[in-house]
């Protein structure tokens, strides 16, 4: 087997994978990477590297893992799960990544395709006039300095005390779509005044929202998929892909610089200066944790008003309220985020990163429509291929801290992907294909070409072959809004 | 040799890499300065009714760069605004190095901007400025 890394790596079965604490000096524990063997083949060199770099984190626990959408990223690899002990553990916005809680969510409806095909133009100019994306936009959300104090410690819960979705939207979004301990004060005033306008909009980048549809033969799982609201025959659902834009990053860039300073203090070497951290329950690291958490609602609260946003252009094209096509929502959930969670070694601070929660049935932690079959995990692939609706499983509670992969991951750059389509000639292949696209930015869609991405029907089977998730739908996209 | 950046193809993936160069200190910061610019919207297409003068001080001059180009990030997102020019100097006194820039742009308008990536910031990823051959370099990283 040829493998980017000269590190051993040993076959744990089929789709787990092993390096020994002995291939780097400092491991404190194995490293174990998810995926197939061919997806493990194709796997650059920055995993390995940086799998193997967080294992030798003061206060990991059990194994350092990446998934098998697994890349090179700043610090964590993407798709990089680990859990370190609350006592003698660390917390690092590398394992966080800079966009806190970016996540995904998806929204079913009644709607059929054979409805929506006809007026899909012009939905997806409404869905585009009123959910702004790209380069600097602002949200139709007016806010002053208190009222963003109140969504930062609130989350998706100041939304809906606003009118901005439904109560019952709470209880399915991670942790009722507002993490506890989030402290305004430890934020930068910087970071207050990128992101107090963002609220309602998608950004750039790999955030989309898109309209997709589930046909009955791509159901893989119809009692789960039932108890989600899926129930084929065509049906539209809608999916957003966002986070907390460039509130969060600033949240980031601003402790990575407190904790390069802080490791000094606390006697903390790293392999890699973007694994900067802090032990969790010093000052730095509760500061960080009290600033992520207000990022981490306030992605929240972002989606969640962008729900209502499309919510009101299905209601203005269909002439229907939102209510009477059967708008819910499925689930939200974080894909960047570091929580407390309790496992028999103790209290973690669990780190995902590019990895989505993935609990199984029977979950505290899962509302109780959601209780006997476990938890949605979305999955967002290309714009050009399709998504899935998985379902967590009490074998990743075991094996993984509760984690699955997040998506499928990009195998070329966007400077590549630029030069091997203009963003024109690909909207108007995709319009050919029966997907319709809306993009602020040529270049940016060029950017996300399908061709730029791996296949995310190959890291699906793998999950599903590990058991670390169930899959449930495939969701094949016709509209697409980009920024 | 005049100042000069390009974007990469085979460094970061997800985000967005170039490299900078030019022969003194204040070439290399331009260069780095207009490809943020450029990464964000086309410069020809921006107006200049937006001005925005800033200094920053210190005497880490990779810590200065890194400093200046998230300031430039920060007014796209706290302003609304993209960038048609920069002007830049750095100059050294004593161990301490000092920048006065003056930044220009218009509000965002997608009807009359071709505009390009919302970058989120810059990263310390493979990050370095160096004098190679007399030649100032940097290799940055921005998280799109």
């Amino acid at each position: 087997m040829k493998l980017h890394t000269a590190m051993k790596v040993n076959r744990i079965s089929d789709e787990i994978w092993e390096i020994p604490v002995t291939q780097k000096p400092g491991m404190l524990v194995p490293a174990r990477i998810y995926g197939t063997e061919s997806i493990l083949q194709a796997m650059d060199t920055g995993v390995f590297e940086q799998v193997t770099n967080v294992a030798c984190l003061p206060g990991i626990r059990r194994y350092a893992l990446c998934m098998p959408d697994g890349h090179w990223g700043y610090g964590f690899p993407i798709g990089g799960v680990a859990a370190f002990d609350v006592r003698s553990g660390i917390i690092s916005p590398g394992g966080v990544g800079y966009d806190v809680n970016c996540g995904m969510r998806l929204i079913r409806t009644d709607l059929t395709l054979a409805e929506v095909q006809p007026r899909l133009d012009l939905l997806m100019t409404e869905l585009f006039r009123r959910v702004p994306a790209g380069v600097g936009a602002s949200g139709f959300v007016s806010m002053d300095r208190p009222s963003f104090d109140r969504v930062m410690t609130k989350g998706a819960r100041w939304c809906i005390e606003q009118g901005y979705g439904w109560h019952r939207d709470l209880e399915r979004i991670e942790q009722g779509g507002c993490l506890p301990g989030a402290d305004p004060s430890k934020v930068s005033d910087h970071a207050v005044q990128r992101g107090m306008n963002q609220l309602g909009t998608l950004g750039s980048g790999n955030h989309y929202l898109e309209v997709q549809v589930v046909s009955n033969d791509r159901i893989f799982d119809p009692e789960t998929a039932a108890a989600f609201g899926i129930t084929g025959q065509d049906q539209i659902v809608v999916m957003v892909h966002c986070g907390s834009r460039g509130f969060g990053h600033q949240v980031a860039g601003d402790y990575l610089k407190v904790f390069e300073k802080a490791m000094r203090r606390h006697g903390i070497a790293v392999k890699d200066q973007q694994l900067a951290c802090a032990p969790f329950l010093s000052e730095e690291g509760q500061d960080y944790f009290s600033a992520m958490n207000c990022a981490a609602n306030t992605a929240f609260a972002n989606r969640q008003v962008i729900t209502h946003q499309i919510r009101q252009a299905f209601a203005a094209v269909f002439g229907r309220s939102a209510e009477e096509m059967g708008m819910e929502l499925v689930y939200d959930v974080a894909h960047n985020i570091a929580k407390v969670e309790r496992y028999p070694e103790g209290e973690l601070v669990v780190h995902r990163k590019g990895a989505t929660r993935a609990f199984g049935p029977g979950s505290q932690d899962l509302p109780a429509c959601y209780q006997s079959v476990g938890q949605p995990v979305i999955c967002g692939g290309s714009m050009e291929t399709g998504s899935y609706l998985l379902v967590g499983t009490t074998r990743a509670t075991d094996e993984t801290f509760g984690s699955t992969m997040h998506g499928s991951g990009r195998t070329m750059s966007r400077t590549q992907a630029k030069k091997s389509i203009r963003g024109e000639q690909l909207q108007q292949q995709m319009k050919q294909r029966g997907i319709l696209v809306k993009a602020v930015s040529m270049s940016g869609l060029a950017e996300e070409a399908g061709f730029a991405y791996k296949n995310i029907s190959e890291v699906v089977e793998s999950v599903d072959r590990a058991g670390i998730t169930k899959k449930v739908a495939e969701l094949r996209p016709i509209g697409n809004i980009k920024g | 040799m005049p100042a000069s950046f390009r974007f990469l193809d085979d460094v970061a993936l997800a985000d967005l890499a170039f490299d900078a160069e030019g022969d003194t200190v204040q070439e290399v910061f331009e260069a780095a300065s207009q490809a943020v610019m450029e990464a964000m919207a086309d410069p020809e297409t921006v107006g200049a009714i937006w001005t925005r003068r800033a200094e920053h001080a210190g005497s880490d001059l990779a810590e200065l760069l890194f400093d200046w180009l998230s300031g430039i990030v920060y007014w796209k997102d706290a302003a609304g605004v993209v960038f048609s020019r920069v002007a830049i100097s750095v100059t050294q006194a004593g161990a301490e190095w000092r920048l006065a820039a003056t930044l220009t742009g218009e509000p965002v308008n997608r009807a009359t901007q071709e505009l390009r990536n919302d970058v989120k910031g810059v990263t310390k990823h493979l990050y370095r400025l160096h004098q190679d051959n007399g030649r100032w370099r940097v290799r940055v990283v921005l998280d799109v």
